[in-house]
């Protein structure tokens, strides 16, 4: 471990996978583990899949016939679904789509400056603060739903997305100021020791050196943001009370009724419609979360 | 200095939380109930709870209430069942709840007593209740006082699934005269004809309905008129020792079995997937149980009437309407659920959706445009007999259903017995409505 | 918070004067700051106050002095609820923690078709909290499931393993693991920022994959794995939303499900108990303060950082 703590900066290699010892039956354990792989992935499917075949099954026919065999296709779940409620479905994914992205940006600005300040500055009472930090994640959301609620009804800002969006733009995220101090203690001091001998000042270390070296961390918080914001149910359920302003979560869940029959197929249809954007989201962003240190190009 | 800015303003703040917690729950009350209908543009907040297909015909029957008073707006806000009353909950404390409120008789005491609801008579200037029985009316009632108009009454049925009966050569029992060791037996004969694949009876008691039934008609009753338990625990231990039989002898499906349909809602029931001959239902769910099964199904009467000294059955109110206490508009609000309740238009998109509607003449317009189950569900209602209603859910009690799950769980697992169970039950019903 | 020690120079903080760093901080932190007194603080001290008093979200709160602190201790369902969430913490953390850093690894470097199989191993996490999981778990874990069908007893709804009370935890904790996506995703993120340079140092010396991983991996992960640990804990111990679908809010059967979170939110908002619930949300704080302060002492042991 020694040797690690007196390594120079790194130095720049493309992103190609390290040279492997290669040894005959490579191409046997390549076709394993890809067997291996797919095999869990369709286990870890299989509910995914059941949701998908189950909103392409007509109503009636979706808790009387388990397995994931289609034997009648059903289409019209997801015109019904679509337009089942006050508004088109469209409407909701609007409405969460900029909760979404209110959320993303705040979050992204707001926890990489305060993870800078937490990571690199030295400051009085940093743990002090550090700790209030983390500890204002330690409770649950049902107690400080109330007072949250009555302080925000009299700021007026019940039935508009500022409760949703404002606390983002303030770091109250501890989740993501956390993981973004945890990636810059990763990257190597003497980047910015280089830079501060250069004349900058913490202002353009940032900007200039840690936010570039952050891709990784910056894009999961994009992702996680776009993520848990879009199935957050409970503070938008409590916060939007008028349906026009309502998201996706809440939508989807005025489905459904455990005392009459539900329409489980617009449900389901709806779900896979809402699973879409997450999901493009992902496989898209995923492609910057690997872009780490080794293809961002420092010089 | 900057931390000492931050404290000061830490402590404002919170000290501003705490008087607008206070404000907001001392809040007096809103407009005079009794004043007349403003000219002016009158926004109504009207929330329910419900599926897809109730917020339709809500929406339907707002928009018709809008068109005849147009400078009156209804937002409607619906939820689903569990968020409904969270967010219920957080709106009263805020001082912010909606003008008109769906209301279930479980949480009716709750809300009432501690001061959330309008006092119904001060709006009796447009909020008329003539068309009501004074039984139905009663249901609404707390302390004397009449805080919420019922919208549909309902009645506790033994829903049977005839196609089922047939195919095991089973006659169709005669339910003027059953008893409970009649269906035991009938259950058992279609669990062993089937050879597993159907279970007789789809086991209960999750909800008040059926612990209502058996402590009526053994005479007892699950409150006494004081609000405090006063079911015998003899009578309670009898209850879970029919339905630990009905799963030790395999009549009904094994506890983790009937406790997951128990938790999937009506759709994922025995009843509905036709995997039980025999389950115990509101019969307003009559058309929804259908339409999921897609057999012939049927309502009976409960088992053991005939023997009882005074009837089991009665009349539940399916849910009510409530006007919020601070409603800033009562008046308005009180003429919205006058046309909710007495319209015959409203009635005509609402059918029995809500239950059979409480409003005789409502129901009198209704009940010949149903068919199939609907007129089914409503047929039952008019034909049993019923005793005086139970007394309403006391202040506290709310969560009844989840401690007689609870319980009811216990003994199916053979984790408790009847006996235990049902002294373990009574104690902690009532600590919690002593606490409330 | 020892972890966040600078500690190489701790030696010269007399002698450097710190005041410049001070006032790059407060900018750096003011929105911080702002949240905390504008968002946070007023909410969390108003739940701190109302531990004190009788509830009922409807009238004024009333103060009650040690009430509600003295109900905790009698409490059997509180101790139980406790009880079912430490099992939950701790075996259902490090099977996630293994699972993500596992398939993180294995999904980081040469194999084909990476992307797909991040994507489709990411996907039952996007499902987290949705209505639609209860119906969906009972797919796999009910009478009628995957599991029975592949067990051979098809057919025959014979046993619900989720709701069964022995079992019914078990599957919740199968759910969590299920859901690793977001602490893979993070390795991932984490294994990208390890120089490809060392490896292929360590290669050209020999190093066997395993001396890699502890020589390389390890260490230059630990930041990102001690991250995943805290966050992880203090998540599992708030658990509530799958278990509230799951168990219809019930937390059954049995209380088997009753996690800490379940249980506050039933007193709060079931029994219109919130003064109570809000007691409780400040034993849980001290729970899990806890359990960080000790994964922050330990940390010192395993957790490396450049600066």
């Amino acid at each position: 471990m020694t040797d690690l703590k007196e390594r120079g900066v790194p130095v720049v290699t493309e992103g190609d996978p390290p040279p492997r010892r290669t040894r005959l039956p490579s191409a046997v354990r390549s076709v394993a583990k890809h067997a291996g792989l797919s095999l869990l992935a369709l286990v870890m499917l299989y509910p995914v899949i059941w949701m998908v075949v189950s909103s392409l099954r007509p109503n009636n026919d979706i808790f009387r016939s388990p397995g994931i065999v289609l034997d009648s296709l059903q289409v019209s779940n997801y015109g019904t679904g679509w337009n089942a409620l006050a508004s088109p479905f469209g409407h909701y994914m609007m409405n969460s789509a900029i909760v979404v992205l209110g959320c993303i940006i705040g979050n992204l600005v707001s926890c990489s400056m305060a993870a800078y300040a937490f990571a690199r500055l030295d400051f009085t009472g940093k743990r002090l603060f550090f700790a209030i930090m983390l500890g204002s994640i330690m409770l649950p959301i049902h107690v400080i739903i109330v007072p949250q609620y009555i302080m925000f009804s009299q700021l007026g800002w019940v039935n508009t997305v500022l409760p949703l969006i404002v606390p983002k733009l303030l770091a109250t995220d501890a989740f993501f100021v956390f993981l973004m101090v945890q990636f810059i203690r990763g990257l190597p001091r003497q980047l910015d020791e280089a830079a501060r001998i250069d004349g900058a000042g913490h202002g353009r270390i940032f900007l200039r050196v840690i936010l570039p070296l952050m891709r990784p961390a910056l894009a999961t918080t994009t992702i996680f943001t776009f993520i848990w914001t879009w199935n957050d149910f409970f503070s938008q359920l409590i916060y939007l009370t008028d349906p026009d302003k309502y998201t996706v979560p809440v939508a989807l869940r005025s489905f459904v009724d455990s005392t009459v029959a539900t329409s489980w197929g617009a449900m389901f249809a709806m779900s896979v419609v809402s699973l879409l954007p997450i999901f493009l989201a992902f496989l898209f962003g995923q492609r910057y979360l690997v872009k780490g240190i080794a293809t961002t190009g420092i010089k | 200095m900057r931390n000492g800015m931050t404290r000061r303003s830490v402590l404002r703040l919170a000290a501003g939380a705490g008087a607008g917690a206070a404000l907001a729950a001392c809040g007096d009350g809103g407009g005079d109930a009794g004043a007349d209908i403003s000219g002016d543009p009158v926004t109504l907040r009207f929330t329910w709870w419900g599926s897809d297909a109730r917020h339709q015909r809500t929406r339907q029957v707002i928009d018709l209430f809008t068109k005849a008073h147009p400078s009156i707006t209804v937002k409607g806000e619906f939820k689903e069942w569990n968020g409904y009353w969270d967010s219920l909950a957080t709106t009263v404390a805020a001082n912010d709840a909606p003008d008109i409120i769906q209301m279930d008789e479980l949480y009716l005491s709750s809300y009432a007593q501690r001061g959330a609801l309008l006092d119904l008579a001060t709006a009796a200037k447009h909020l008329s209740t003539a068309r009501f029985d004074a039984n139905a009316l009663d249901t609404g009632r707390v302390e004397g006082t009449l805080y919420a108009l019922p919208t549909g009454l309902t009645a506790y049925a033994m829903v049977v699934n005839t196609d089922l009966l047939g195919r095991f050569k089973l006659a169709v029992p005669d339910d003027a005269t059953w008893t409970w060791d009649d269906l035991k037996n009938l259950g058992a004969q279609v669990s062993r004809a089937s050879g597993g694949s159907v279970h007789g009876v789809q086991s209960w008691g999750f909800d008040t309905g059926g612990l209502n039934v058996w402590a009526r008609q053994a005479g007892a009753s699950l409150y006494d008129a004081q609000g405090n338990v006063g079911m015998p625990p003899d009578v309670l231990a009898s209850f879970w020792q029919y339905l630990l039989d009905l799963t030790t002898q395999g009549i009904a499906p094994k506890p983790s079995v009937t406790i997951e349909q128990g938790a999937g809602g009506l759709d994922q029931s025995g009843t509905a997937t036709n995997t039980a001959a025999f389950g115990t239902w509101w019969n307003t769910q009559l058309p929804s149980l259908a339409e999921a099964s897609g057999q012939e199904l049927r309502l009976l009467r409960q088992p053991g009437e005939s023997r009882a000294p005074s009837p089991g059955a009665y009349l539940k109110p399916s849910m009510f309407w409530s006007i919020s206490a601070r409603s800033a508009h009562p008046a308005e609000a009180a003429l919205f659920v006058d046309f909710l309740a007495n319209s015959t238009q409203a009635g005509d998109v609402l059918l029995t959706d809500r239950g059979v509607p409480a409003n005789t003449a409502v129901r009198a317009a209704v009940l010949p445009k149903l068919s199939g189950a609907d007129k089914a569900a409503a047929d039952y209602l008019e034909a049993i007999q019923v005793g005086p209603a139970p007394r309403v859910t006391p202040n506290g009690a709310s969560d009844i259903e989840a401690i007689l799950k609870r319980h009811t769980e216990e003994v199916l697992f053979a984790r408790r017995t009847p006996a235990q169970a049902a002294a373990g039950f009574i104690k902690e019903l009532q600590a919690e409505i002593d606490a409330a | 918070m020892s972890a966040l020690d600078a500690r190489p120079r701790k030696r010269d903080n007399h002698a450097r004067p710190r005041k410049r760093d001070n006032r790059a901080a407060v900018a750096f932190l003011l929105p911080w700051f702002g949240g905390l007194a504008l968002i946070t603080a007023g909410p969390v001290a108003a739940s701190f106050v109302l531990g004190f008093t009788d509830y009922n979200l409807i009238q004024p709160p009333r103060f009650n002095g040690l009430t509600n602190v003295h109900r905790m201790l009698s409490d059997e369902r509180l101790h139980h609820a406790f009880g079912v969430t430490v099992v939950y913490v701790v075996v259902s953390v490090p099977l996630q923690l293994a699972a993500a850093l596992g398939l993180a690894m294995l999904l980081d470097r040469g194999l084909r078709g990476m992307a797909f199989y991040r994507s489709v191993f990411y996907l039952p996490s996007l499902l987290g909290g949705s209505v639609a999981i209860a119906v969906l778990w009972r797919q796999i874990f009910g009478a009628q499931g995957l599991l029975n069908q592949v067990l051979g007893v098809a057919g025959v709804p014979d046993r619900s393993w989720i709701a069964d009370p022995d079992t019914a935890l078990s599957t919740l904790i199968v759910l969590n693991v299920w859901t690793f996506g977001a602490p893979m995703v993070i390795f991932l993120a984490g294994l990208r920022q390890i120089p490809v340079m060392y490896y292929e140092a360590a290669a050209v010396d020999g190093a066997s994959r395993w001396a890699q991983f502890r020589a390389i991996t390890m260490p230059l992960l630990s930041p990102i794995i001690f991250f995943n640990l805290v966050l992880q804990v203090i998540h599992a111990f708030q658990a509530f939303t799958q278990a509230f679908v799951v168990s219809g809010g019930s937390g059954g059967p049995s209380d088997s499900t009753l996690f800490y979170t379940l249980y506050l939110y039933q007193r709060g908002f079931n029994n219109f108990d919130m003064g109570y619930a809000s007691a409780l949300a400040w034993l849980l704080l001290l729970i899990i303060a806890t359990f960080t302060a000790v994964n922050f002492w330990a940390a010192r042991h395993w957790v490396f950082y450049d600066d």
